[in-house]
């Protein structure tokens, strides 16, 4: 088994996302979520104004 | 096909799987073979994990499915956004900051090596299933729609697929699937912007939307709580989140995707950007399909899209009432269509009452018409023998046939066997990692040098592959293809994702409590699966809950606190 290098040992939650408008994964989790939201919303209004 | 259309095809697929190998060239440690040279970017890796998932069935029969039942399907990737953002938060760090080769051997540290065996196992059973099921779906599509000899298109494709991913490893899979997916969307772009030009010229944009709501196909989302309602928000959003959890969390050939990464923050966006296209992605596929339901209004459709039921039907001409279904579809469908020009041009006047008892009558013909074709389909000797001959895949592969130009009949073709040898490439090496690290360096061969376990790794992805094809030779599928798929992976996936939250997030079960526990839901779902008609959804739920509660209760009958480190103890 090999055991986990120095690198990936200092890898953590603080690591910094690169995004220029998401600077904490937080911020990168709640547009994903706020893109599902977004895209049920959408998919829903479909539904109600064709069906 | 034509030739300009040949050429196009095996061009590209040739020209793919040679760079592949080129790029690859040289690469010889365990470590670059089986993880890539750990460079790696998001961007690469998103596109991996996606075409990793998406693969030819998804893009030959998700447009059927869209044609035939409407935007329903889309439902069962609500669970994407969540499972991915799981994954990235709990599953990648572990996988990352312990270097493994596998997900079970995360198992192995946890529990005890038999816990990573079963993972494995659980892994090598449904993949090596499902592999076979990659590689036949589009074969027995294409060979139906073209007349090519199936044994010979699986074997052909499963053959090179084989040869680039033993050659070039996980770097080769990544490689070749970035230009892969390019072959796909380039295709998928091309058929939807030319279907978007046939639809009849008096037809806007909302007509076209009115028309298939109309017709019940724009009914995405259901919030029915029926159980036995297969798509539902309900199902794809819980049912579907442990899916899609235990598929991207557990399943290897996803796994060695986005842990191959430069480091956590690329595998994190890889799959992140996964989880904001999945949906988007599923309905313009989806999306597809409808337009094509639209496009058939106006034009006469062929009573059936599966082109064996159609070939019985020339053989069969002298039967009369054969002809006879045929002829009353047509007059079905003609007169349906009439009343839809009414109704378009009804609107276009503002004449609503007009608009509403056209399309009443357009409606009422559209549904003779299917129940002739329903009627017709019984006649079938595939339904008189038992078997499904089911439209649904053949839908989007007519229309490419009959409606498109030739080049872009190639670059569909091509499109399809690039989703094909995309995915199947990745299941492969990930197979042939599997056994690998998982059986011959852990239970055959414990001193095996890192050049033995390359040499193994390529036996064993070519042993598989071989597997797959020879399944292909053999299968018979009783469902629509992507459903068949779908139903395989959510029969094993549940326990699979019940050993990794038990050893992620409950301390106090042990390696002997959550292997019996493991065994015993496997059996449950088994025998619930053979015994209820639920949805499929619902049995990753059902098997991980099963899994995680009964460890609880065996290890608390066991009588004794686990000696396991927690899984953030793990190293």
């Amino acid at each position: 088994m090999k055991h986990p290098t120095a690198a990936e040992s200092s890898e953590s939650e603080t690591e910094a996302t690169g995004l220029p408008f998401f600077h904490s994964w937080k911020g990168v989790y709640l547009f994903v979520l706020g893109s599902f939201v977004f895209w049920v919303a959408l998919l829903v209004a479909l539904t109600k104004y064709f069906s | 096909m034509s030739a300009l259309d040949f050429v196009v095809l095996i061009g590209s697929m040739l020209g793919i799987a040679g760079y592949g190998i080129w790029r690859t060239r040289g690469r010889r440690s365990l470590e670059t073979y089986l993880h890539g040279d750990r460079k790696t970017p998001w961007f690469a890796i998103g596109l991996s994990v996606m075409a990793t998932q998406a693969s030819a069935i998804t893009f030959l029969s998700t447009p059927g499915q869209g044609y035939l039942g409407g935007l329903g399907f889309v439902q069962i990737y609500f669970g994407v956004p969540l499972a991915l953002i799981i994954i990235a938060v709990f599953f990648l760090p572990i996988f990352r900051r312990l270097n493994v080769y596998t997900a079970y051997e995360f198992l192995g540290r946890r529990f005890d090596g038999k816990t990573r065996l079963l993972g494995a196992a659980l892994f090598l059973v449904q993949r090596g299933l499902g592999a076979g099921l990659t590689i036949y779906a589009p074969a027995i599509v294409l060979t139906t729609v073209f007349g090519w000899p199936l044994d010979l298109t699986i074997i052909c494709s499963g053959l090179l697929v084989i040869i680039y991913t033993v050659a070039g490893g996980s770097d080769a899979v990544t490689v070749t699937q970035k230009y892969q997916i390019g072959i796909i969307f380039a295709g998928m772009v091309t058929a939807f912007c030319l279907l978007v030009a046939k639809l009849p010229s008096g037809l806007s944009f909302t007509d076209t939307l009115a028309l298939a709501g109309g017709f019940q196909k724009l009914n995405a989302v259901n919030f029915s709580t029926s159980i036995h309602e297969r798509y539902t928000f309900w199902s794809g959003l819980l049912g579907g989140t442990f899916l899609m959890l235990s598929y991207f969390g557990t399943d290897q050939s996803q796994v060695q995707r986005y842990i191959s990464g430069a480091s956590l923050r690329e595998g994190r966006l890889g799959l992140m950007f996964n989880a904001v296209c999945k949906i988007p992605m599923q309905f313009s596929i989806l999306l597809l399909g409808v337009l094509i339901f639209v496009f058939y209004q106006f034009e006469p459709p062929p009573l059936f899209f599966n082109p064996t039921s159609t070939q019985y039907l020339v053989a069969h001409n002298a039967d009369e009432k054969l002809r006879a279904y045929e002829a009353d579809f047509n007059s079905a469908h003609a007169q349906a269509r009439q009343q839809l020009e009414g109704w378009v041009k009804a609107r276009h006047d503002g004449d609503q009452s007009a608009a509403a008892a056209a399309f009443t009558a357009a409606s009422a013909a559209h549904q003779q018409g299917e129940q002739i074709r329903a009627a017709a389909s019984d006649e079938m000797p595939a339904k008189k023998t038992g078997a499904t001959a089911n439209d649904a895949d053949y839908v989007f592969i007519t229309f490419i046939l009959h409606q498109l130009p030739h080049g872009v009949i190639g670059l569909l073709v091509a499109a399809f066997f690039a989703a094909a040898l995309s995915s199947k490439s990745a299941e492969l090496n990930a197979l042939g990692s599997c056994t690998t690290i998982d059986f011959y360096r852990h239970l055959i061969k414990r001193d095996a040098t890192d050049a033995a376990c390359v040499i193994a790794s390529k036996c064993f992805t070519a042993f598989w592959g071989l597997v797959a094809i020879g399944f292909a030779l053999y299968a018979h599928l009783a469902e629509n293809l992507i459903q068949a798929v779908n139903i395989l992976g959510s029969i094993f996936y549940g326990v699979m994702l019940g050993l990794f939250v038990v050893a992620f997030f409950v301390r106090r079960v042990g390696g002997t409590a959550v292997f019996w526990a493991a065994v015993a839901a496997q059996t449950l779902v088994f025998i619930l699966y053979f015994s209820l008609t639920i949805s499929y959804l619902w049995y990753p739920l059902i098997g991980c809950a099963a899994c995680v509660l009964l460890s609880l209760i065996i290890q608390a009958a066991l009588g004794e606190t686990s000696k396991s480190a927690p899984a953030s103890q793990v190293s």
